[in-house]
């Protein structure tokens, strides 16, 4: 594992959080419901789904990053990150660039059809500004420092830097999953 | 840069017009400052050190008490005057927050600089007399829409007069600025062709 800037890396997830917000501001909310609950051309998901997908995993990650950060008081800024070695994995799993294609999600996290299509892209806007507040954060504290225990296997705890990662590129993958439901204008 | 100032120029014409001599002096107060989306630049409690003249992005004025009651007051995006105006010229605490909603880029005046030259200066005392005034006409014509137009109507003006900030911000900010709940704003737009 080679050790990356910190600021450097942390550039790069604002970036992608920026990006983020900005598909949901500029494509999603402006999207008639039946249009954001429609299913995929392959059955699969609907933006909607994709969206209440990742809220889920926010609802448990923004908070737990949320501590993490409150507890660190030594401020450190600069330096480098080193990831774990299970953090790193998990990072590029969720990569589309360079892990699989397709992942199978757990059960507790996929998406029923059922839903308010508006209060969902809401949330996801809500949590994003969120995790954007929190990646500005993070550039005063060591990100090897708070451990963030994982949300399907609580006794695995991650680095903040590799949850950060890990959290971003999951986004990114259903981001991307949901884009492909935009009808081309 | 030179975009910004060009801008600023155009602005204070359209409200009342310069000599020379007092666009110069006027257009030598403003420094370039940038700011990340969701940023706070005046907290409730402190006082407004600038007026801000906005280039890019869009912002917002808003009130937000401690039962967590939030009002949305006033968008502001290019070309126009930002910041709190009354704790500005008032030089009282501030009684709202003013946030940016996107990336933004301003031109800003400290207070002090701009009271000297609207001391010395009618001209420039007479244009911020003639934009407030403008301000003031622009509140008062929205409280006549939050009393009197239904939620349907007040999305439809918003719409025709700033279409743009639907696909700037998130919409929870149009929403709370027309006091609306999010299910009714919802069913708004299912109505739109956006």
């Amino acid at each position: 594992m080679s050790a990356v800037e910190k600021d450097q890396l942390l550039n790069g997830l604002e970036r992608s959080v920026n990006e983020h917000i900005q598909s949901a501001v500029v494509v999603f909310q402006n999207m008639r419901s039946d249009l954001l609950l429609k299913p995929a051309p392959d059955g699969g998901w609907s933006i909607a789904q994709c969206l209440e997908h990742l809220n889920r995993y926010g609802s448990y990650y923004i908070p737990q990053i949320r501590q993490g950060l409150a507890r660190q008081k030594k401020l450190e800024t600069g330096g480098v990150f080193k990831s774990g070695v299970i953090g790193a994995y998990f990072t590029r799993m969720m990569d589309l660039d360079r892990g699989q294609k397709k992942i199978k999600a757990f059960k507790e996290y996929i998406p029923g059809v059922e839903l308010d299509a508006h209060a969902v892209v809401a949330e996801f806007i809500r949590q994003q500004e969120m995790l954007l507040a929190c990646v500005r954060c993070a550039r005063r504290v060591d990100l090897g420092r708070p451990r963030i225990p994982v949300s399907i296997m609580k006794w695995l705890k991650l680095k903040l830097g590799d949850v950060l990662q890990f959290v971003v590129m999951h986004d990114e993958r259903h981001i991307r999953q949901a884009k492909r439901n935009c009808p081309m204008d | 840069m030179v975009d910004a100032f060009v801008q600023l120029e155009q602005l204070v014409s359209a409200v009342h017009p310069l000599t020379e001599e007092d666009w110069e002096a006027l257009a030598g107060i403003w420094s370039p400052f940038s700011a990340q989306r969701k940023e706070v630049l005046t907290t409730e409690g402190a006082v407004e050190r600038y007026l801000y003249f906005v280039v890019e992005g869009v912002q917002r004025v808003y009130y937000f008490d401690d039962q967590d009651r939030e009002a949305t007051l006033v968008f502001t995006y290019a070309p126009s005057f930002g910041g709190v105006l009354d704790a500005l010229l008032l030089q009282q605490p501030s009684r709202y927050f003013y946030e940016t909603l996107t990336p933004s880029s301003f031109l800003r005046a400290p207070y002090v600089e701009l009271d000297r030259l609207m001391q010395a200066r009618p001209g420039i005392a007479h244009m911020v007399r003639k934009g407030l005034t403008h301000a003031l006409s622009g509140v008062l014509e929205r409280l006549v829409e939050l009393q009197c137009y239904t939620a349907e109507e007040k999305f439809n003006k918003v719409l025709q007069r700033s279409p743009h900030i639907f696909r700037l911000i998130p919409h929870k900010y149009i929403a709370n600025y027309l006091g609306m709940d999010a299910t009714n704003f919802s069913k708004l737009i299912n109505k739109q062709k956006m």
